[in-house]
């Protein structure tokens, strides 16, 4: 647990690093998750060890998240003249892209699927 | 008396109710097994929304009150390569339908939503808080700061996306005669994020690890576009 959590901190460190040295308009913690990955990918040793704190934080996103999210309601009168475009962008807005993204994926993985059909599939 | 009300303006009052109303919101959504309008996100604001009103805490001191758990939103970010890892290894074989896929979801999830927003008139911050509105929720407050929108309303319009998304699949799947796991879990996974993923190990392991290889790679991508081609788009819609 605690050396995930050493490892977490240490790659958002290092993408907060190259985003003030290189002033990509970035956020430092999507860095890191890049940084991170490419060392997971490349077997650097140790960083597997990321796995027991970063599912625990995984799992308890939702934690992390709502405190920001009760703002919607806490500061209504600053969204209220806007609650019908929010409102069809939000529950419209995703349904129209639920459909058109499942129309693509058929399209796609039709052609794509059968050429990369393994035995086990 | 004195002391006891000062005690609401304190961390521990604000990080107690967040703890303490997660906690009634993972035993509620267990008690409903998992149905996505009881996600916690939306159980768990119910207690904090009527409470802070009643003992005379504001939104933005509730937010400095709650800054520790906040504060993990950084390494919770960082924390998604494990899964997007752990997924790269179990879909090598189609790896190319995915990154097409990804790039033009990303596309339209965000283009339908500012599109709409911006057609219906909202201006430019509530338009620029739509716009990372499928992607996983510790990303989307990250590049909401980007477009210039408002962090507590990119994180609530995450979670509706999620929860409509999460309804929406069952029935959308039907008409559209989708039997495919792999494409269950991956289009769950890209309009609908971790709500969307819970949803899609439903239908089993496979669709489970498309949707989270989506979440992760959705994420991903928009985060590193988004930043470089918004203020082209908010110049664009004035």
């Amino acid at each position: 647990m605690i050396d995930g959590l050493l490892i977490l901190l240490l790659f958002q460190f290092f993408g907060e690093i190259i985003v003030r040295l290189t002033g990509l308009p970035l956020p430092a913690s999507v860095v890191g998750m890049v940084l991170l990955l490419l060392a997971l990918l490349l077997e650097t040793p140790f960083t597997q060890r990321v796995a027991p704190a970063a599912g625990g934080l995984i799992k308890h996103i939702s934690l992390l998240i709502f405190p920001l999210g009760v703002g919607i309601v806490l500061q209504w009168d600053r969204y209220q003249d806007n609650a019908l475009a929010l409102g069809v962008a939000v529950v419209l807005g995703t349904l129209i892209s639920l459909v058109l993204v499942t129309l693509m994926l058929k399209v796609l993985f039709r052609d794509g699927g059968r050429k990369g059909e393994t035995p086990h599939e | 008396m004195n002391e006891l009300t000062g005690l609401v303006h304190t961390p521990l009052f604000g990080i107690l109710l967040t703890l303490a109303s997660y906690r009634l919101a993972l035993w509620i959504y267990g008690r409903s097994h998992a149905l996505p309008l009881f996600h916690p996100f939306i159980v768990a604001s119910i207690p904090v929304i009527v409470i802070l009103p009643l003992v005379g805490v504001d939104y933005t001191e509730y937010r400095q009150q709650t800054s520790a758990i906040s504060f993990l939103l950084g390494p919770a970010t960082v924390a998604l390569a494990w899964p997007l890892y752990r997924q790269l290894h179990t879909v090598r074989s189609v790896w190319k339908p995915i990154l097409i896929a990804t790039a033009i979801s990303a596309v339209l999830c965000a283009g339908i939503a500012v599109g709409l927003a911006w057609w219906l008139g909202a201006p430019s911050a509530v338009v620029g808080s739509l716009a990372p509105k499928s992607i996983t929720t510790p990303i989307a407050v990250e590049v909401v700061k980007s477009t210039g929108g408002y962090v507590s309303l990119a994180a609530g319009a995450v979670a509706i996306t999620g929860i409509v998304g999460a309804l929406a699949a069952g029935p959308v799947f039907r008409l559209l005669r989708v039997t495919d796991h792999r494409i269950r879990g991956f289009a769950l996974g890209l309009v609908a994020h971790a709500i969307g993923t819970a949803r899609a190990f439903e239908y089993g392991e496979k669709a489970g690890a498309f949707a989270g290889l989506a979440l992760g790679l959705c994420g991903l991508f928009t985060a590193l576009a988004l930043p470089w081609v918004w203020p082209w788009i908010a110049g664009l819609l004035g």
